[in-house]
């Protein structure tokens, strides 16, 4: 028997992009909260996170091609309150709104009120652990179905959004880069947790079906397991977490803050976005369905 | 109240695939669309050996994951039973094809959305045929089309007799019974 998958990359950069643009907005409410001193660096985060998020929704659009044909057809999404899909419809809306709100009023110089930042980072989180439940409601994919798919995703949206504020600040900003070292710290263990998640998701998917077996099988040593081990354990999990402890634990401070130190964390944060995004890919490429008769193979 | 169903006897079957060159041929669908896909498989131990081969196409299921998933409200139960899909509201984002545990909903490239068997609505109830077209194609008559609601239909009786059951038990309350 032959199988099809039935989402490809494009779902997967737009399951990548909703959560570095989530990720993104959380970090400037953080920043707000803890380094409220790094102005530009919260301006960073909200200029990825409507990008990023609008980017992901003009792929989702264009990968719904009855949709994209018949864009009046968008309306009835609203329709069925019973799916996720339509949830996440609503979260998304809400949180492109604050977004650009939030975007706006920094271009005209004024301040985001803290309300509004908090708002939006409850919407981050929302968006973020939607674009796990998505697929976790899909019973008949096992590396899906279960509930740590929506934590996984959240984590990584979290990582994701940081990296690439980091990312853009150690060009822009590298005044700013070096005060947050609160919310360095808390990025450094997002990795790990990470590490953690996809370790059991692993261990229980392989142990539950055929088909959860199968999938496991297809990204540790099948054809998807180069990409798995290098691409997203590797430079996006082990890599970045072994960097960051080097430079946050064990460098002289006087190292951290030289130029050098700072492309070090480029590198770092390049390759946990790396990661991330070979996490949604992998997760959408690798699962193999339940079937009725005979196992896939 | 009307409430289809169907019976099949996949021990009757014989592969020959006429069930679904006829329901390509009904729906005017390419030859790589197909809205029945077989599974199948060895049976015994030699010299003991058999050979089962199991049609499946959407079953229309009373608890269905592709209405329940849906977002638009274009995967629907209609007031026979019968889950269908409207085109005028189908966005293609495939959702439902996820969802669906028999993997029996197809992606129409031509048109963007999302179809299935749809148990031949326009024949059978505009009185331009008896039943489904795949029903009339089996050449072995392993397949049985009707009320599940008229308890002295032949569907019915088939049902009991046969001691048919959906293929995965209770899971979504299909309407489609095997005999196996």
């Amino acid at each position: 028997m032959t199988y099809e998958p039935i989402w490809g990359s494009i779902i997967a950069w737009y399951l990548f992009l909703a959560g570095v643009g989530a990720g993104a907005f959380a970090t400037s409410a953080f920043l707000s909260w803890r380094h409220p001193e790094a102005t530009s660096m919260r301006k960073i985060g909200h200029i990825i996170a409507p990008i990023a998020v609008g980017i992901g929704l003009i792929l989702l659009m264009v990968d719904a091609e009855a949709g994209f044909t018949h864009p009046w057809r968008f309306v009835y999404l609203l329709g069925n309150f019973g799916s996720v899909m339509t949830w996440g419809v609503v979260f998304l809306s809400v949180f492109m709104v604050i977004a650009v709100a939030a975007f706006i009023l920094d271009r005209l110089k004024k301040n985001v009120p803290t309300w509004l930042e908090n708002v939006g980072a409850i919407l981050a989180l929302c968006v973020a652990v939607y674009t796990g439940a998505l697929l976790g409601v899909c019973s008949t994919y096992p590396l899906w179905n279960n509930a740590l798919l929506p934590i996984l995703f959240l984590v990584s949206a979290l990582s994701t959004g940081a990296a690439s504020v980091l990312c853009v600040s150690i060009v822009r900003h590298a005044d700013e880069f070096n005060m947050v070292g609160v919310l360095k710290k808390f990025h450094f263990f997002l990795p790990i947790i990470e590490l953690l998640l996809i370790a059991s998701l692993m261990f229980i998917t392989q142990s539950n079906s055929d088909a959860g077996y199968q999938s496991v099988m297809n990204l540790i040593s099948g054809q998807w397991a180069i990409w798995f081990w290098l691409g997203l354990i590797f430079i996006g999990l082990i890599g970045p977490t072994l960097l960051e402890t080097w430079l946050l634990f064990f460098s002289s401070e006087e190292f951290e803050k030289s130029r050098l130190a700072h492309w070090i964390s480029f590198a770092s944060d390049a390759g946990v976005l790396v990661g991330g995004f070979l996490l949604r890919y992998l997760i959408v490429a690798a699962a193999v369905p339940l079937t009725v008769v005979t196992p896939l193979l | 109240m009307t409430r289809y169903g169907m019976l099949i006897d996949t021990k009757n079957c014989i592969g020959c695939y006429a069930c679904r060159t006829a329901c390509q041929r009904q729906n005017g669908l390419d030859a790589d669309v197909d809205y029945i896909r077989y599974e199948e498989r060895e049976t015994g131990t030699f010299p003991h050996v058999g050979y089962e081969m199991v049609p499946l196409q959407c079953m229309h299921c009373e608890d269905a994951p592709c209405v329940s998933v849906c977002p638009t409200q274009a995967s629907y139960t209609d007031e026979n039973g019968i889950v269908r899909v409207d085109e005028e509201k189908c966005i293609g984002c495939r959702y439902c094809m996820a969802a669906c545990p028999y993997g029996v909903r197809v992606h129409n490239k031509a048109t963007g959305a999302v179809e299935k068997c749809k148990f031949c609505t326009a024949q059978s109830f505009e009185g331009k045929g008896e039943t489904c077209s795949c029903v009339e194609a089996c050449v072995t008559g392993c397949r049985i089309f009707g009320d599940l609601d008229d308890p002295d239909g032949e569907l019915s009786r088939a049902i009991t007799e046969k001691n048919a059951l959906p293929i995965t038990g209770d899971r979504t309350k299909a309407k489609i019974f095997y005999v196996r």
